[in-house]
């Protein structure tokens, strides 16, 4: 008798793991293709990835010695190999037959991973399955796999007599797929020669000392390579959030049909990238999210029409980057949430008073469907609305440091948003202190510092009721100071110190926050506090900083939020502090410009400084960068800025002033050490992407509006506006941008 | 597991206890529940938290809470650094850090001859407190961490309310 071959079992692990995460990335390939398949019953290439699918899942299982998985695999393979060949037309019988057959093999997957076996129980049978592929193997291909018209399948849309119909689909199971990940070579290759880069730094370190020359060289070195590497480890770990997106419509279309719904799913921006464990984070409140859309949002067709829709609703996933941040939002066509009946609910539930219910804004009425236990509440006595877990979706976006919020108009539909960091680890964020302690303000946040010198403190600071506010260009800034804020015990008064300003806005909320002082900005890396601090609510997180002490990390919408801070569409309706217009809600901050001085050639350099502005919003950072840093590539300075080469503008030719003579790159270094440029870091878009630029400027001056001047080419030829009475010319790099930041300035200020 | 340990030495093992000095005060802890002891930290402090959280310090890369035993007992608090006991529960989900006056050396005890808590006791001792030893020096009172740890303290309710001066008398460590 010969002996079957085994390999070592050490070597099976690895290879059952390798197999479990391929097969679970073929299926995920699989659901998307038959959830497609259904509507376009006729592309073989849809038929043939299918086939792939299981085909690759029945070569390996042999090899494994996986005999259940081999025989529903084989069967499966049978029935797509007849499709694939053109002997049967797919069906819907068909396409149902293969998503069980899906779903088969996935938990034969989910019981190997879990417990080293395939499952010998009797729930265990497959049977009945690989019958019913066989039996479809046989039928001929009659009746199109698209749903059948509204009017001839009434009886899908009787209302779900159980509750559990509408099961949801696993999707949380794919465990082992979610513990790794794919990583191109060459980043890998890339990641080691900086590893190696940062070996080779730091013995050039550990060889010198303090005082050695190179010293401040070497330490910029570790600065760059260290930020290099950081850079490329978050690149590897961003997932585009398509990944999570192509489970989605599997989901949507058992939903559909489990609930007598005609639901169609579009996806906007799957490209965008977010950290791996964010997207494992988000999983579960995006998926309580979409399948609330499609359960509860979305009417049956009858009221559909009724109210002059289209019989089939749509549910759009939508996901974008926006300052540091990833917005992943779930957006229906339904019926809306009547926020009359949320308060009526809530006032039933205890959870709100009459007369707090009658001073709730739509807003503040609508953020009651996050709290726990009153979603299910809802659902039982059939209020339209958001079904059970929306309390689930908000603790766990929470959970990574980010936020939830609902939109909704009844009629029209209802958008779920949640804003998410792009990662968990590590932030830019200005440190600021109060009552002598520090603490990390996110930089996305902010949006501007503004100082006020002590003498002009009671001008500058203007009392409503028990309120103070800071006249800032277009409206009134409401204050708030931190120590107050926080209980910390001040030794001065208020009244006789400078003010600095910090301006944040979170989550609608825009407010002054009144520091002590400012320190250095810094990328923390973000540590998070225990539950029992968390419930404070104020703070995000700790980070140790440069100097070895702890700061805790303000959670900007939660500190407005406790001093009374509404969100700006709110604020905007309390008499008398309006910010801004009310039909052009984001004018402040599109109309803000950086204000800066250059100089251009003259017989006298000092006469010829130049006042001139660019969009706020096309600043990404103000660096003061050592001149000894700045290289030269073919004749133009270039920076090298975390891990990105980036192109520096010297238009006022601050550089050439100062750098009047290039030489060796060792005499360059050696020439200017100890002197700084001033540099912006801007994002110019571009045809296909935006580039980041450098823009040497000898100082930043301000942050301010101003009025735009009519064209004259007779006194210049680039666009002017007068800034703080000074004439200020308008940078035309950004100018020229078609739709670009600074024409919506120009129009705004114009 | 550690706290199965616990059990198991009440049934009259000999105990060896690590001896933690607050006030005039002598304490021990099972010396096997300690995870570690850190020298003189100075917490930071946490705005808002409860009167019985100390702050927050570094710890091997991540951020430990620390309760300050002497607001537990409402004595005046220590300006400056302290030394800090870490402790770990069963999963590692609920390391926290005691802040004690001074750490002293280890006694061994017979766990038989532990003393349950006096009826006399105030509420919050005899919550705080797992019985007492009689030593040639006076009493030690035995502590339980799992009493002192964040969620039981803010839990248990009877510490919601604390309230001290912060602004205490500076003792210098013994």
């Amino acid at each position: 008798m010969v002996e079957r071959w085994r390999p070592d079992k050490g070597k099976v692990e690895d290879l059952t793991k390798e197999f479990l995460a391929e097969s679970q990335e073929g299926l995920e390939r699989m659901e998307l293709c038959l959830t497609e398949l259904e509507k376009r019953p006729d592309d073989a290439e849809l038929v043939a990835e299918v086939y792939r699918a299981v085909h690759t899942i029945k070569g390996t299982t042999g090899f494994l010695g996986f005999g259940r998985l081999e025989r529903l695999s084989h069967a499966g393979e049978s029935l797509l190999g007849a499709l694939r060949d053109g002997k049967l037309a797919v069906t819907a019988r068909q396409v149902d037959g293969l998503l069980q057959l899906m779903d088969g093999l996935r938990s034969i997957l989910l019981l190997i991973e879990s417990r080293g076996t395939e499952g010998q129980r009797s729930t265990d049978d497959d049977r009945a399955l690989i019958e019913l592929l066989a039996e479809l193997k046989l039928e001929v291909g009659e009746t199109s796999a698209s749903p059948p018209p509204a009017t001839q399948n009434q009886d899908a849309y009787q209302p779900v007599s159980s509750p559990d119909a509408c099961v949801p689909v696993p999707l949380t199971a794919l465990s082992m797929q979610d513990k790794t990940l794919r990583i191109n070579v060459e980043v890998l290759n890339r990641l080691m020669n900086l590893v190696g880069d940062l070996v080779l730094t730091r013995n050039q370190i550990l060889r010198c000392t303090p005082d050695a020359q190179n010293f401040p060289a070497l330490a910029r070195r570790l600065d760059s390579v260290t930020a290099e590497l950081r850079e490329s480890v978050m690149r590897a770990r961003m997932q585009p959030v398509g990944h999570l997106f192509r489970k989605f419509p599997r989901m949507v279309r058992d939903l559909a049909k489990t609930c007598g719904r005609q639901i169609r799913i579009e996806f906007e921006g799957q490209e965008t990238g977010l950290d791996k464990s964010l997207l494992e984070a988000v999983r579960d409140p995006l998926t309580h999210a979409v399948r609330n859309a499609a359960d509860h949002g979305i009417e049956p067709p009858e009221e559909r029409v009724k109210a002059g829709k289209p019989v089939e609703g749509l549910v759009r996933l939508r996901a974008l980057h926006q300052s540091g941040s990833v917005i992943i939002e779930v957006i229906d066509d339904g019926a809306g949430i009547s926020t009359s009946r949320v308060l009526a609910k809530a006032m039933e539930l205890d959870l709100v008073t009459p007369e707090q219910a009658a001073s709730m804004s739509q807003r503040e009425a609508l953020q009651l469907i996050f709290v726990a236990g009153f979603s299910t509440a809802i659902q039982v006595t059939n209020i339209s609305g958001r079904g059970m877990g929306m309390d689930v979706v908000r603790s766990n976006v929470e959970k990574v440091g980010g936020s939830v919020e609902v939109e909704s108009r009844v009629g029209v539909g209802t958008t779920v948003r949640m804003r998410v960091p792009l990662t968990l680890a590590i932030i830019p964020a200005l440190v600021v202190e109060s009552g002598g302690e520090c603490f990390a303000l996110p930089q996305n946040a902010l949006v501007e510092l503004v100082y006020v010198p002590r003498r002009d403190v009671e001008q500058a600071v203007e009392r409503m009721g028990t309120t103070k506010f800071y006249r800032l260009r277009e409206g009134l800034l409401p204050l708030v100071w931190l120590d107050r804020l926080l209980g910390i015990e001040q030794n001065q008064s208020a009244e006789q110190q400078d003010l600095y300003i910090a301006v944040v806005e979170s989550e609608g909320r825009r407010f002054g926050l009144v520091v002590d002082g400012l320190k250095a900005p810094e990328e923390i890396v973000v540590k998070p506090l225990s539950a029992e601090l968390r419930e404070i609510g104020v703070f995000s997180g700790a980070a140790v900083l440069g100097d070895g002490t702890l700061a805790l990390i303000l959670d900007v919408a939660a500190t407005g939020a406790r001093a009374g801070m509404r969100p700006a569409e709110e604020a905007g309706n309390i008499a008398g502090v309006q910010l801004a217009p009310p039909d052009t809600p984001r004018i402040e901050l599109e109309s803000s410009m950086v204000i800066y001085e250059t100089g251009k050639h003259g017989p006298v350099k000092d006469r010829n400084l130049e006042q001139r502005a660019m969009p706020l919003s096309a600043v990404e950072r103000i660096e003061s960068v050592p001149l000894s840093a700045i290289e030269y590539a073919g004749g133009r300075p270039v920076l090298q800025y975390r891990g990105e080469l980036i192109p520096l503008e010297d238009e006022g030719e601050v550089l050439s002033e100062r750098i009047p003579h290039v030489g060796t790159a060792t005499d360059h270094v050696a020439n200017h050490d100890g002197e700084t440029a001033t540099v912006l870091i801007c994002l110019r878009p571009e045809a296909q992407r935006t580039r980041r630029v450098g823009l040497v400027v000898r100082s930043v001056l301000d942050v301010s509006a101003g009025t735009l001047l009519a064209a004259n080419a007779t006194v210049c030829d680039e666009q002017l506006a007068l800034v703080k009475e000074r004439v200020t010319t308008l940078h035309r790099g950004f100018a020229q941008q078609a739709d670009g930041p600074l024409n919506a300035v120009l129009r705004e200020v114009a | 597991m550690k706290e199965a340990l616990h059990s198991r030495t009440d049934a009259g093992e000999p105990l060896t206890l690590c001896s933690l000095r607050v006030g005039d005060g002598l304490y021990g802890i099972d010396t096997r529940l300690i995870r570690e002891v850190l020298g003189t930290v100075t917490p930071r402090h946490v705005p808002l938290a409860p009167m019985y959280i100390a702050g927050v310090v570094p710890y091997h890369g991540e951020v430990l809470t620390t309760v300050c035993f002497r607001a537990l007992l409402g004595l005046q608090l220590r300006v400056g650094a302290n030394c800090v006991v870490v402790f770990d529960d069963e999963r590692n989900e609920q390391r926290f850090g005691l802040i004690v006056d001074g750490v002293g050396g280890v006694i061994a005890v017979q766990s038989t001859a532990l003393e349950a808590n006096s009826s006399g006791l105030d509420p919050r001792s005899m919550e705080l407190f797992d019985g007492s030893y009689k030593l040639p020096s006076g009493l030690l009172v035995r502590l339980d961490p799992r009493k002192l740890r964040p969620s039981h303290l803010a839990g248990c309710g009877l510490f919601a309310t604390l309230r001290q001066e912060r602004q205490g008398v500076q003792e210098c460590g013994r």
